[in-house]
Order: C-alpha cells, then sequence, then structure tokens
C-alpha cells in the first residue's frame, strides 16, 4: 500500500508546459473552488467506503452466531437472530443504519455494549497518541538521515542508509516489535512488555476528573513525574515500531529531493561562491526538500493508521486498531461500520488539509 | 557567532534538554505495578479473556461469567474443590411440591452499596432475566435459554422466593441456580427491562460478592476490592485488592507473567506457551485442574456412510464404521498435540463430575484406552464393508481454538495410516459451520462443549434427546427415559447410577465420539499462593494470597 517515495515529484522539478490560461479553464474558480470541490469529495468517499464495510461484513455472516453458534441449539440460535433483525433484508438493515447516521446514532456495539461514539473516543485518543510518537520518531530518524544520505551520496554510507531504509519500511511491525521485545523488555529489562502504562498509574489516571484520554497529558496532569515517566516508557517501543514504518519512506523521499535540489542551478551558484556541502545540505537543498514531505504526510497517516492495528495488538496498545481487530473477530458490525468511518474520516481529512496546504505553498498546484 | 551557528546552537541545546528530561523522566521511573501506590497488598491477574456485558442478563461467554462470579452472589454454589452446589446466600432451598423450589435467604444480605438484598431483589433477577430474553434486549448475548424450565418466581415473605417449574423434580434447578442466570442484582439499579451499563452498574456499587469492583475500563482494566460485606458459603476473600488486566495476545499474556509484570496469568495461554512455563521453575507455577470443555466427534445418522438417507443404508454397517473410528483414535497422541492441556476423555461427562465413568475405554481400542487397528478391521469385516472407507470430516477452523486443524490432521492420519479409511478433511469457519453442521451438512464433524454449570446433565440432555443441539438424528428411546429417569431423581446414588447407564448406551451407540477434556491452567509468580481450579469451573480470586 506504500507508495515509492521516489515516484513523488519535486516542488522544483520542471513544471510541464501549461498554455496561458488552462487553469482557469479547468479550476474555473481558483483556489475556492478547488477548496470547494476537494471538501465535498469527502463525504461520498466516506460513503463508499462506509457502504462497502456494511455490506461485506454482513457477508461474513451475523455476531450472534459468531458469538454462540457453537453454544445454543439451532432453534434458540435462529429465534435470537430474529429478535436481532440480522434476519431481514439486507437492504432494510442498510436504510436503519444509514438513517441512524444521518441522525448522529452510530448505535451499540454487539459484543461489548458501549455506544459506539464512546468506543470511538476512548479508543481514538489512545490511537492519536500513538500516531502522534509515530511521526516524532520518523520526522527524528528520517529527516536527519535522509539528509545525511543526500550529503554522502553514491558512497557505502549512502547504500547503508537505503538498505536501512528498505529495512524499516519492509519489515513487518508484529516481527520488529516481537524482536524489541525480546531484546528491550525481556533480555535486558529497560523497557516495559506491553500496555500504554503500568497498572498502577492506570488507575491513577482513571482517578482523574475528565481524562483526556492521551496519557502523555494526563500523567502531566497528575503532577506525577513517575507517572509521566511510566507513560514515555511505555512508548518508547511502539512509537519506535510503527514510527520506523514511516521514517523509512521519509529517508528515502528527503534523500532523493535533496540530491535532486543540490543540482538545481541556485545551488550549483552557491558552490561556486564557495559555501560548504555542509552548509549546501543544511540550509540551501533542506527546506524545499522537505516541502513533498507534507504530501506524503498524508498518505502516510492512512499506512499509519494501518500500522497501529498491527502495532497496538503487537504492543496491546488499546486504541482503535486493537479494538477493530476485535469487533472483526467478534462480527460487531456496529463497532466496526463506526472505526472504519472514523478512519475513513480521518485519512480523508488529512488529505484535504495536506491538499489545502500544498496549494497554499506550491502555486504550480493547479486548481 | 553567525546566526545559523547560533541556531545550531539552541537547536543542540533543546535536544539534549529534551533528551536529558526524557531520561530523567523514564529512568526515575520503575513504572507501577498494582502493588504499588495505593495498594498495599494487591494481585494482578492478566487474562486474554474478553467481557461482554456486567450485566448478567448481557452475558453468556466466559469472560464475563469469570468477572462476574467474583462480584455477584448466586442463591447456590459449588465450595471449593466439589462440582456439587451448596446453598450460597440463600440458607436453604429445596422442593416444597414436586413443581415449585423453595429457597429462603439468610437474614442481613446486603449489597456493597448498603441496599438490603431480599427475595424481592430474586424475584426481579429472573424476571427481568426471562424479560430481556424473550424481548432480545439482550442483543442475542444473555443466559436466559438456562431458565427455561422455569415457569415463573414468587415471592412467599421478605427472605423466601418460590421457584415454579414446567417439568417437575428438576434435579438440575439448583446447579442452574448456580449459572451465569443466577447472579442475584439490586432491583434499586438494575433495568427490569433493558441491560443495564456497566459502568452504572459500578458506580452503584451493585455487588454482593466476594469483591466489588472499584474501578473499571471494560476489557483492560479492572480493579476489585474487598467486600467485607459478603455472607456467601465461602471463605472472605484473603487480598484486599485484585487488578485484572486485559490482553488481546496471549503471547504478551506469557511474556508479562514470565517476567513479573503481572502476579497471575489466567487464561488463554497456548499449549506451548503452557509448556514452555512449566520448565521455568525458578520463577513461575504452573497450576491446572479439571476442565469442563470437552472436545468431540459427531456422526450424523442420515449422511455418514452407509447413514439413513444413503442409497446403501445399513445401521449395522453405519454403527461398523462408528466403531472402527473409535478403535482408531489415539486420545493420548491427540492430548501430547496440546502438550497435555488436554487430557484424554473415554466417556461422554468429563471425569471430575458426579457421575463421570469411562464407558468407551473398555469398549473399544485395546481395551486400555489405547488404538487398536485389529480391532476396527475385525469390525469392518464382520459388517462386510470394504476397505477403505471414504470417510468425509469437517472441522471448525476458528472456534474451537487454532489447533483445531492440527487435532484433525492427526486423526485424519490415524484413520488412513491404518489402510481402513481415506479421509477427506475440510476446514469452516463458524459462522458457516453453525448454519452447516445441524442442517445435515457434514457427515462426520467435530464439536466442543463448555458446560453452563457443572453437573452431569449438562453433558447430556442438551446432546442426545431428539432435537438436541447435534441435530445429527440419532435417536434412542432407551436413552432419553434413562435422561428423564436421572433429572428427576432425587437419591443422589441413583442418579449417579442412571448417569451411568446414560453413558454406557450412549457408548454402544457412539453417537459421537469423545476425544479430550480441557484442562484448567493458571500461572502464578513463585509468590502467590492459593490458587483453586476445581471441577465448579469457575476460577475465585478470593482464595489468592501473597
Amino acid at each position: 500500500m506504500t507508495t515509492s517515495p521516489e515516484t513523488i515529484p519535486s516542488p522544483l522539478a520542471p513544471a510541464p508546459a501549461q498554455p496561458r490560461g488552462a487553469a482557469s479553464l479547468r479550476g474555473g474558480g481558483g483556489l475556492l473552488r478547488y477548496l470547494v470541490v476537494r471538501f465535498l469529495l469527502i463525504f461520498p468517499t466516506i460513503f463508499v467506503l462506509v457502504t462497502v464495510v456494511f455490506f461485506l461484513m454482513r457477508a461474513t455472516g451475523d455476531p450472534i452466531t459468531a458469538a454462540q453458534g457453537g453454544r445454543l441449539a439451532p432453534a434458540e440460535l435462529a429465534r435470537r437472530i430474529h429478535a436481532a433483525g440480522y434476519d431481514r433484508p439486507l437492504i432494510v438493515q442498510y436504510l436503519d443504519f444509514l438513517g441512524g447516521i444521518l441522525h448522529g446514532d452510530f448505535g451499540t456495539t454487539y459484543s461489548d455494549h458501549q455506544p459506539v461514539t464512546t468506543v470511538l473516543v476512548t479508543y481514538g485518543t489512545a490511537t492519536l497518541e500513538l500516531a502522534f510518537y509515530a511521526l516524532i520518531v520518523a520526522f527524528i530518524v528520517g529527516i536527519p538521515l535522509g539528509m545525511l544520505a543526500a550529503w554522502i551520496r553514491d558512497r557505502w554510507g549512502d547504500a547503508l542508509l537505503r538498505v536501512l531504509a528498505i529495512v524499516f519500511y519492509a519489515t513487518p511491525i508484529f516481527f520488529s516489535g516481537l524482536l524489541m521485545k525480546l531484546v528491550f523488555s525481556i533480555r535486558l529489562g529497560w523497557l516495559p512488555v506491553d500496555g500504554r502504562a503500568d497498572t498502577g498509574t492506570e488507575l491513577e489516571l482513571q482517578l482523574l476528573p475528565h481524562p483526556t484520554g492521551i496519557y502523555l497529558i494526563d500523567a502531566f496532569r497528575t503532577g506525577d513525574p513517575a507517572a509521566v515517566g511510566d507513560v514515555l516508557r511505555h512508548a518508547v517501543l511502539p512509537g519506535v515500531a510503527l514510527g520506523l514504518l514511516t521514517a523509512g519512506v521519509f529517508l528515502r523521499l528527503v534523500r532523493t529531493n535533496v540530491i535532486g535540489t543540490l543540482n538545481t542551478e541556485y545551488v550549483t551558484a552557491a558552490r561556486s561562491r564557495g559555501v560548504s556541502e555542509y552548509r549546501l545540505v543544511t540550509k540551501h537543498a533542506y527546506r524545499p526538500a522537505l516541502i513533498p514531505i507534507i504530501t506524503v504526510i498524508g498518505l502516510q497517516i492512512a499506512m499509519l493508521l494501518g500500522g497501529a492495528v498491527l502495532t497496538e495488538t503487537t504492543f496491546e496498545w488499546n486504541g482503535l486498531g486493537y479494538q477493530l481487530n476485535h469487533y472483526l473477530e467478534a462480527r460487531d458490525f456496529v463497532a466496526v461500520q463506526g472505526i472504519v468511518a472514523l478512519l475513513a474520516v480521518i485519512v480523508a481529512v488529512v488529505n484535504f488539509i495536506v491538499d489545502v496546504i500544498a496549494a497554499f505553498i506550491d502555486p504550480r498546484v493547479r486548481y | 557567532m553567525n546566526s545559523a551557528t547560533a541556531r545550531r546552537a539552541r537547536f543542540l541545546v533543546a535536544t539534549a534538554s529534551l533528551a536529558a528530561a526524557t531520561l530523567i523522566l523514564t529512568g526515575c521511573s520503575g513504572g507501577k505495578s498494582g502493588n504499588t501506590g495505593s495498594a498495599s497488598k494487591s494481585i494482578t491477574i492478566g487474562t486474554t479473556d474478553t467481557v461482554t456485558s456486567l450485566d448478567p442478563a448481557g452475558s453468556y461467554d466466559n469472560g464475563s461469567l469469570s468477572v462476574q462470579v467474583n462480584v455477584f452472589p448466586l442463591l447456590f454454589d459449588s465450595p471449593y474443590g466439589s462440582p456439587d452446589v451448596k446453598p450460597d446466600i440463600a440458607e436453604s432451598g429445596s422442593f416444597v411440591d414436586s413443581n415449585t423450589f423453595e429457597v429462603k435467604l439468610k437474614p442481613g444480605l446486603k449489597f456493597a452499596n448498603g441496599h438490603d438484598l431480599t427475595a424481592s431483589d430474586v424475584k426481579f433477577t429472573f424476571d427481568r432475566q426471562q424479560a430481556i430474553g424473550k424481548s432480545g434486549a439482550d442483543g442475542g448475548n444473555g443466559p436466559s435459554s438456562l431458565l427455561a424450565n422455569l415457569e415463573n418466581t414468587t415471592v412467599k415473605d421478605d427472605s423466601t422466593v418460590d421457584f415454579h417449574l414446567k417439568v417437575a423434580n428438576d434435579q438440575t434447578f439448583e446447579q442452574v441456580l448456580s449459572s451465569e442466570a443466577g447472579f442475584i442484582v439490586d432491583e434499586q439499579v438494575f433495568s427490569p427491562t433493558k441491560l443495564t451499563p456497566d459502568n452504572d452498574i459500578v458506580k452503584a456499587d451493585a455487588f454482593a460478592g466476594q469483591y466489588k469492583i472499584t474501578s473499571y475500563k471494560v476489557n483492560q482494566l479492572i480493579e476489585y476490592k474487598k467486600y467485607s460485606g459478603y455472607q456467601g458459603l465461602l471463605a472472605p476473600a484473603k487480598t484486599d485488592t485484585i487488578i485484572a488486566k486485559y490482553y488481546k495476545d496471549s503471547s504478551n499474556l506469557k511474556l508479562d507473567v514470565q517476567s513479573g509484570g503481572i502476579d497471575v496469568a489466567y487464561r488463554s495461554l497456548s499449549a506451548q506457551d503452557v509448556d514452555a512455563l512449566k520448565k521455568q521453575k525458578d520463577k513461575v507455577t504452573v497450576t491446572t485442574g479439571p476442565g469442563g470443555e470437552i472436545r468431540y466427534i459427531v456422526f450424523n445418522f442420515k449422511t455418514q456412510p452407509f447413514g439413513t438417507g444413503q442409497p446403501d443404508a445399513d445401521p449395522k454397517k453405519a454403527l461398523a464404521v462408528r466403531t472402527a473410528v473409535a478403535d482408531l483414535v489415539d486420545r493420548q497422541a491427540l492430548s501430547e498435540l496440546y502438550k497435555n492441556t488436554y487430557t484424554p476423555l473415554y466417556s461422554y461427562v468429563p471425569d471430575g463430575l458426579t457421575g463421570a465413568n469411562t464407558a468407551l475405554k473398555g469398549l473399544y481400542g485395546d481395551g486400555n484406552g489405547g488404538p487398536s487397528k485389529d480391532k476396527a478391521t475385525e469390525a469392518l469385516k464382520a459388517a462386510g464393508i470394504t476397505t477403505p472407507v471414504q470417510l468425509d470430516i469437517t472441522y471448525n477452523s476458528d472456534h474451537y481454538g487454532p489447533q483445531s486443524g492440527d487435532e484433525y490432521g492427526l486423526i485424519k492420519d490415524q484413520l488412513e495410516s491404518s489402510g481402513l479409511f481415506k479421509v477427506n478433511l475440510a476446514g469452516v469457519e463458524n459462522v458457516q459451520f453453525s448454519k452447516d453442521a445441524p442442517n445435515d451438512g457434514y457427515p462426520v464433524f467435530q464439536r466442543g462443549w463448555f458446560p453452563d454449570y457443572a453437573d452431569a446433565d449438562n453433558y447430556l440432555t442438551p446432546f442426545f434427546p431428539q432435537g438436541g443441539f447435534l441435530h445429527n438424528h440419532y435417536d434412542n428411546p432407551q436413552v432419553d427415559s434413562l435422561i428423564t429417569k436421572e433429572l428427576g431423581d432425587k437419591d443422589a446414588a441413583s442418579r449417579a447410577k442412571t448417569i451411568g447407564d446414560i453413558q454406557d448406551a450412549v457408548a454402544k451407540d457412539l453417537d459421537t465420539i469423545p476425544l479430550l477434556q480441557g484442562t484448567q491452567v493458571v500461572v502464578t509468580g513463585k509468590d502467590v499462593k492459593g490458587a483453586v481450579l476445581d471441577a465448579s469451573f469457575k476460577f475465585r480470586y478470593a482464595t489468592l494470597s501473597k
């Protein structure tokens, strides 16, 4: 599902020639119209996705049979399926579902009787926190190493870093996660095996009035440095496991773009004025090369959310991915639909924001 | 210093400060296990169970049950170490006429929130179970079907309740009262017609078991505190605070108990993990106990080879096929596949329950529990069956554990290596399997069972009378009549004998072939004592201590 980072065009690459007035012919109303269209496209995207999930989930059976199929007599099972309405025509169930959504009612999960909105808020914050840690790791690791690779391009160090990037984004998270746990938790005993915090800290956080669900913020609110430290210790391995996935993409993208920038005329001019290679990379080529990263972040959000399912399960991180796994196994239609809808909204909105930023900072974006 | 240098210096300082702060925070923090902080004496239990609902009317699964047994009172319950039940918060209970079972409550019972627990709460409990089950407000998830024999409940006085039964002298009714359908709830807290949300129950402190729940995050973390007002059959809790931590991945559960991150790991560790932990005697103790789960092969009497619906139908030949399979299965090898977390099962009622025997052991195989190719050959030859016999076996690929495929692969090998059978093996997902199996979809198929309560009848009535759970066209009026007899037999010894007779009779028919009986496993840290796993199949936290 990853897009090769080297296929992302640099903003400094020559744009194809456009006939004068082309923008107005294609875009009509200009930037505003572009933004409105992009915004309106969010709705059909989510609608299509939710509809597909609705019908796919029902093709796999009903939650009552999944939970009680091996336990109840067939007649009792049929009675319960009928009482729950899972034997109604699909189209009736679908219209019911759409009606609920239009009234802001996402329903109650079948497998643990939680309002879906509660599930989304409770676990969504955990996923958000994990994605935040992962992005920090991705920036800290991916960008400097990408610049370094560009600086020492075509030498053995560059080759090594490029291989490292491939290893980062090609290694399955459950494998890298397990490996890290075995080394840093079991062998060295430095970091916890799993979870978002130790049980004592979790109980302490639950006592807070109106907890945000973002453990780092809640831990700071307790005013207890040990709680903050505990939360950070638990965040290290999951954050690194998920972050390296994106760091690999960033590394190769930054390297490619910095190299491209280093070959432009203004950098050549600077070089001819005696500016050092170090300064060329860190000052002249660095900033323009980062612009495509903004676009890539949009794509990476989807990848991060996909990766979060595996990371959260590997590290018992109680987020949306972790719960999605649980609800899928239970054929809990209501919960899966709600979570997928939220993920679709996040991806669509982030991509919209990225498009908006790209349109503002790069005038060559057509609208 | 130029501006670029200054910026670089500021960046370095900021980075160094951030790193130092992180190191200090993480370094200073050893984390907080459940054993520190406010809880001076606590035990942390890890599990991969999932809770469907705290409300007893909304769950019919082991994960919810394992919470409920520790916080809700029962009228009858099993004392430690016994499968048979005794009055719990009830003072007494008996039949006052053939269709009325009367229960008298102990005096002065209270819920943890201070509300009186009276006969009215008991009536409310059973009325709402039936109402919620009937209306479907349980989402299809409740245990109301266990109350199928209950007509209604009436209150005689503040401490006396009468249960009016449809079938007279039901000797399993005390056991039903000890099941998940029998947890008594507070009528001032629970809704009579709808499920009550978990957080409302916790907030209202509507508990009266050995523990109450003081902090609850569904399927993540539950904190239990000892309830000092508990007046039931069992001893008060030995540990003040129990924390239950929920896992998705059993390998994380294993790693945590191994590393001391938790004190107890209960359900479900893989057979391989249990085996590995058994070898780490310096770190953990593995305790096993009888398990109620059974695994068995079912024959559809209509669609099996020579079955009643086949063109070459012949009951004798059909029985010979079943006999040959029973002669060839090697239960010990199957048990070893599961690293002995399952043990061989030679009858329909598992070992540990009153009335259990080993009916199949002497009848089939080498007469001592092992397989016998000679006896299988003889059975098929005597019936005039040409070998190899084609057998289509279907197993459930996702409901009875991840090793079902291996288990049935081994059975296929055992049957085929005799040269007497040619097996077509197929795995089907539970949702499809549950539709096909009772509708003549498979001639021979896998099943498993986890009991609702610890009584032998729970392994007989649901299966063998016509129209039972299996829907495999088995019909033996003698067995039906024996089951009716044991259900109403007030004499325990006579009832146990009848249960033995039923097993002997079914063993001759081979309606199903029992294979394995589950073992309960709990792994504890070296400093934890008192884990009790018995034939009640309930893991009660109150016996645990450090």
